[in-house]
């Protein structure tokens, strides 16, 4: 229920912000007409506080209109390499993230499990021909808004669009990336239509056709399960890296075009500047297809190096675990974990890491885990595929040996 | 100007432990401490109530004993301090919680700039800050490291994936920061915190700020747990067995075997 | 002074473990040490106001202060003990120096120098050790002689020497103790004064990061105006009137530091395997080393607070209660130390862990502020001052309300620390009727189980009470099992040796057994190997390896 309150002084800044054209003013007073999906644009211009939306009970809702799951797909902008670092960057052209088709894979399970649709939501101002890819990951349709002002993320313009496509289509279930975009994003739309949203997933699945969300809780001590029996959609978010890809399939989705209108006035925010840092130290660990990691086993800083040459003589990078990090032995940009990054490379070496679950979640979905520990009980052995038992300062520089012996015997 | 900064208390991570058998937590002897990121958070503010005269209210929410992080936030020189605290109020998940805090600032009047810190470090999950934000009507920036009143305008500095972006907002709004990697958390003198006892300190429950208790606590908050359990037990590694020298062999094999040798 | 609410004070513990967290980390600790150095940058900032201002705890809100009560100075005393127990008696020796300023300074002399103190982060030391006067000030030989002009009193001119002061040669101010003609009196004296001089720095065993020097004063000229309280021959009273918590404060030193130890030597446990498990899962390591010093230091606490509770109430003196205080606070950590190093094996002594060091440091809690058999020789005096006050119903009352409180707390061994007490009432009487008492042994010795007997008491009431405070690190079971464990040994303890006392001196034979009751002590015994079990676990639990 939306309501105009008589405070109501008509200044009208409520309705060029409305995306349906849902807000007319009649007698120097707001009034808000059918087309409303109560999305809340005008609630957050209003500078009176005169436009009350009021939410239904959720005891008594009836959710059996809302069908489907839903992915939100992050776009990203393609930037040249090898840019000098602390360059402006310039306008690109965008490409779908790759966490994108990783929530779609996992999304077409869910939909297939509840016998419904996947359908994937682009937010764009150009669409190149999304849906091809979009639909090669078991999209069935795309929700496609095109418009000059969604060129950039912009968190008011996103959410009011959100919002709106929800209250119009009302999906079942929908998915975020635990981006930096997807975090920003959909706590807003959540708390915007009052639904439940739970945050880095590492599984979901349909328990008596509710979406069950399991997460690491208490510092990744320990594993919750959670609903939003009593909200639709169902929203949650997913770290990059977590959710395995399926393998693509040749088939395109159907697009829909949704018409909105967007207005200026709703960005009350504005990007002045971007930089990028491209260089060695700021590239990212959860693209390196191989990892060295060290633990608080490795004892200090000048021992953890060791773990370079290691890395280098495989080509990968070096990550760390919390508390390696927190002892200062590699920078936070490394640490790999809850609190970190999620990481799934084809190896992963880990060096005098216990295995707190906080670290596990962080890499466990790696192809191969190679864990050396001088305690034979410790829990990385749980996840590795394989393990040593014995020193690790004594293991890795033979190790290293090893390899440049045999590589040059080759 | 007027500041609200939003400090939670929580388990220090560090010292979290777990009872393998039962896979409950260990709470006797678990220190309590500030939140890093609001700790941030809260020596930002101070920064701009110092730098611009601003007024500075410190919030929190949470049982009685929470009132530590209100006064830590006191004695490192805020000038008020908030503690929401009420039974009803437990069990509440992000979305009461932003809720519950936004009727509070509501309460408090006008306000220019709402900081919070970009995630609490027991539950991660850095959606309080926004949801704030929509609840008052406000626009958000969340991540930020940096942040710089220039004269009716709000600069920060937010991370994004590769790199950063300036952005400018006017007030009021509502950003969530992080620290930087040389960030050196500040801890009050024994003076301060004394001193700090004199300063205005207000506990407020869901009568004194207005919440409607459908909205609040375990009822109230559309997310549920269903059940808490500990992490799954993996099938254990293949021990590669053997002196030293033989087990680095077979490692080496191993990545010749699954082409990580470089060429 | 009451003590603050505990809000605050965790604050500024939170503070000064944060400040140890990022300056005082194991290496550089170790190096002072090793150089035997005090570090006066660290004491400088300790003291600074904007920093931390730990000093400031002693002096009252109207002079800049903060006025901390013993809880307060308890706690913060306790941190100090476990960053390094060197610093901490040089924040400790502040304190100490201010005491005879406000026991006995006049209101214009407080304003003056307690400001000064705040205001400038001065370090004080407190300066009556000398060669012939330790514990016992009688024989003190440093003298201050009147100055006269014109026939009128305008100062002092202090000659003598003193030693082993802590601060000693780094103080900007000090208290003095010096026989004046009216007798001995406290003088405040600034550093630099003409004709006092510090001496070179000692070579300690232990505490080496605390400057300990011996003064020299040779005429030195002290205007009238600094001695304390205006009137001469106040000395002594002054110097005892703040036994009671200067003790509980030297308490606290002996159970941080052996708190400390306890903590590296539990983690360590978990860590080193032997015969195919961690030796924190083998009970004739963790029965042996590692659970007795636990609840020894558990029952010390339990009575450190009681004490700073009591004094914070505002009851006055409590010279006995700060000298058991002090005794079994000290004897205990002390113990740890040394149980610490023995529980880490080569490790633990070598200087790359740091039990080696809190060993060497702790053992000087056993020494200073009077030694502990000074404290067993005030604890059994003013005790047996009481048992023949109330012809012999001190420790009988005691029992009494023990007996009370365990129909309604059955479970914090107050039967046994009742069968403790009335044990207690047993010797003394019989030491009495039989004039023992004249065997200095047997005196110290009562001293010894008078604080078993008491210590068992204050535990079990505490472990019984509703809320505990915010220093029990422990769930209500365990802290309970501690104190079950405690009352066996103290019941068993005073049984066993009491009667060895009475028995190898008396003249006559005697069958103590039955009066003693130790047919029931030695049934309570039972369960005392499961409570061990389980309080070995919890400390694993409580304090987990990473």
């Amino acid at each position: 229920m939306i309501t105009v309150l008589n405070k109501c002084i008509g200044c009208g800044k409520c309705v060029p912000v409305c995306p349906f054209a849902a807000v007319q003013m009649i007698d120097k007073r707001a009034v808000i007409n059918e087309a409303c999906t109560l999305c809340g644009a005008c609630v957050q211009v209003c500078p009176v506080d005169a436009i009350i939306i009021e939410r239904e009970d959720p005891i008594h809702k009836d959710f059996s209109a809302y069908k489907g799951v839903w992915v939100f797909i992050e776009l990203e902008h393609i930037h040249k390499k090898g840019k000098a670092a602390g360059t402006t960057i310039q306008p690109a052209a965008k490409k779908i993230r790759k966490v994108a088709y990783e929530l779609l894979s996992e999304g077409r399970k869910l939909a297939d499990t509840l016998n419904e649709e996947l359908c994937a939501i682009v937010l764009t101002d150009k669409n190149t021909g999304y849906e091809k890819e979009i639909g090669a990951y078991g999209a069935d349709k795309v929700y496609l808004v095109e418009n000059s002002e969604l060129e950039e993320y912009n968190t008011d313009v996103f959410s009011t669009v959100l919002v709106a496509l929800i209250n119009r289509h009302k999906p079942g279930i929908f998915l975020y990336p635990a981006t930096i975009m997807g975090r920003d994003l959909a706590p807003r739309v959540a708390a915007s239509i009052y639904v439940g949203l739970t945050a880095d997933c590492t599984a979901l699945s349909i328990k008596d056709g509710l979406l069950l969300q399991s997460r690491p809780a208490f510092g990744g001590n320990i594993m919750a399960d959670i609903l939003s029996p009593n909200s639709r959609p169902q929203m949650a978010t997913v770290r990059p890296n977590v959710m395995k890809l399926s393998e693509p399939l040749g088939k395109a989705a159907v697009v829909i075009k949704e018409d909105i209108k967007i207005d200026k006035s709703i960005k009350r925010v504005k990007v002045i500047e971007r930089k990028i840092v491209h260089d060695k130290l700021s590239a990212k660990i959860e693209n390196s297809d191989v990892i060295v990691s060290g633990g608080r086993g490795m004892k200090d800083i000048n021992k953890f190096k060791v773990l370079e040459q290691l890395a280098s003589s495989l080509d990968g990078m070096v990550g760390a675990s919390r508390g390696a990090v927190d002892m200062g032995f590699k920078e936070k940009s490394r640490q790999v974990g809850q609190s970190g990054t999620t990481v799934s490379p084809k190896l992963y070496v880990a060096c005098g890491i216990s295995g707190a679950v906080q670290h596990i979640v962080g890499m466990k979905s790696s192809d191969i885990i190679i864990a050396i520990n001088k305690d034979p009980n410790a829990p990385i052995f749980n996840v590795a595929k394989y393990g040593i038992v014995g020193d690790v300062h004594e293991i890795v520089p033979k190790l290293i040996k090893a390899i440049n012996k045999r590589v040059n015997s080759r | 100007m007027h500041i609200v900064v939003c400090v939670k208390q929580v388990p220090d991570s560090a010292e979290i432990k777990i009872d393998i058998e039962t896979g409950t937590l260990i709470r006797a002897g678990v220190p309590s401490i500030i939140n890093p990121y609001d700790h941030f958070a809260l020596q930002k503010a101070i920064e701009l109530k110092k730098a611009h005269k601003c007024k500075l209210t410190v919030i929190s929410m949470g049982p009685p004993q929470a009132k530590s992080v209100v006064q830590l936030g006191l004695a490192l020189g805020a000038d008020d301090g908030i503690l929401l605290s009420d039974r009803a109020f437990a069990g509440s998940d992000t979305w009461a919680t932003s809720y519950i805090i936004s009727k509070a600032i509501k309460k408090i009047g006008k306000i220019d700039i709402i900081l919070c810190g970009m995630q609490a470090i027991d539950g991660d999950t850095a959606q309080v800050g926004p949801g704030i934000a929509q609840h008052l009507a406000m626009p958000q920036v969340t991540f930020c490291e940096d942040i710089k009143i220039d004269s009716k305008k709000i600069i920060v500095r937010k991370l994004i994936d590769d790199g950063y972006e300036i952005i400018e907002a006017k007030s009021p709004a509502l950003f969530t920061m992080i620290m930087p990697k040389d960030f050196e958390p500040r801890y009050p003198a024994f003076l301060d915190i004394h001193n700090s006892l004199e300063k205005p300190y207000h506990q407020w429950s869901m009568c004194d700020i207005g919440a409607q208790e459908q909205y609040i606590g375990l009822k109230g908050s559309p997310t549920q747990v269903d059940r808490i359990y500990p992490p799954p037990k993996r099938e254990k590694a293949e021990m590669i067995s053997g002196g030293v020298s033989e087990a680095v062999e077979k490692i080496v094999d191993i990545f010749e075997k699954e082409n990580f040798l470089k060429i | 002074m009451p003590s603050m609410d505990t809000i605050s004070r965790e604050l500024m513990l939170d503070s000064l473990r944060n400040y140890a967290k990022k300056n005082l980390f194991h290496e550089f600790l170790r190096e002072k040490d090793a150089n035997n150095e005090f570090p006066a940058e660290i004491l400088k900032e300790m003291y600074d106001q904007s920093i931390l201002g730990v000093h400031l705890l002693l002096i009252p809100k109207e002079y800049g202060g903060i006025s901390g009560g013993t809880f307060d100075v308890y706690r913060v005393c306790e941190i100090l003990a476990r960053i390094d127990l060197g610093i901490a008696t040089g924040v400790f020796a502040t304190f100490l120096g201010t005491d005879p300023l406000s026991v006995g300074g006049t209101d214009e002399q407080k304003e003056k120098w307690m400001t000064r103190i705040a205001k400038e982060n001065l370090l004080v030391a407190y300066a009556a050790t000398e060669a012939d006067a330790g514990s016992d000030l009688v024989n003190l030989r440093t003298r201050a002689e009147h100055v006269l002009k014109n026939g009128k009193l305008i100062g002092y001119k202090l000659t003598g020497n003193k030693q082993w002061i802590s601060n000693g040669g780094v103080a900007d101010v000090y208290s003095v103790l010096a026989m004046a003609p009216g007798g001995s009196s406290w003088f405040m004296v600034e550093k630099g004064t003409e004709g006092f001089s510090p001496n070179k720095h000692e070579d300690k065993h232990g505490i080496r990061l605390s400057n300990t020097a011996g003064l020299s004063f040779d005429n030195a000229y002290i205007p009238k105006e600094n001695l304390i309280g205006g009137v001469e021959g106040q000395g002594l009273t002054q110097a005892q009137a703040v036994f009671g918590y200067t003790r509980v404060m030297v308490a606290a030193f002996g159970l941080g530091a052996g708190w400390e130890a306890l903590e590296v030597a539990i983690k360590y446990s978990q860590q080193r395997i032997q015969g195919g498990g961690p030796l924190s899962d083998k009970q004739g390591y963790t029965h042996k080393l590692i659970v007795p010093n636990a609840v020894n230091l558990e029952a010390a606490r339990a009575y450190i607070e009681e004490i700073s509770e009591r004094l914070d109430g505002g009851e006055k003196g409590l010279q006995t209660e700060g000298a058991i205080a002090k005794y079994a606070a000290t004897e205990s950590g002390n113990k740890t130390a040394e149980d610490a190093i023995q529980a880490l094996g080569g490790y633990g002594y070598t200087k790359d862990f740091s039990v080696e060091k809190i060993k060497r440091d702790a053992k000087i809690t056993c020494i200073y502020e009077g030694t502990n058999e000074v404290m067993e020789m005030t604890i059994f005096r003013g005790r047996w001052q009481e048992h023949l006050k109330t012809r012999g119903r001190y420790y009988i009352d005691m029992a009494d309300s023990l007996q009370s409180l365990h129909l309604e707390s059955p479970e914090v061994g107050a039967d046994l620390a009742a069968l403790a007490a009335r044990a207690l009432a047993v010797i003394m009487e019989e030491c009495r009727a039989q004039r023992l008492t004249r065997h200095q042994h047997i005196t110290f010795k009562l001293g010894k189980l008078i604080s078993l007997a008491e210590l068992a008491f204050i535990f079990a009431k505490r472990a019984a009470a509703v809320e505990y405070t915010e220093t029990i690190k422990f769930d209500r079971n365990v802290w309970q099992a501690m104190s079950r464990v405690y009352a066996k040994n103290a019941a068993l303890q005073i049984a066993a040796e009491g009667i060895a006392l009475i028995l190898g001196a008396a003249e006559k034979d005697i069958d103590l057994a039955e009066a003693l009751n130790f047919n029931t002590i030695q049934a309570l015994q039972k369960g005392l190997i499961s409570d061990m079990d389980l309080i070995a676990s919890k400390l694993k639990d409580t304090f987990k390896a990473k």
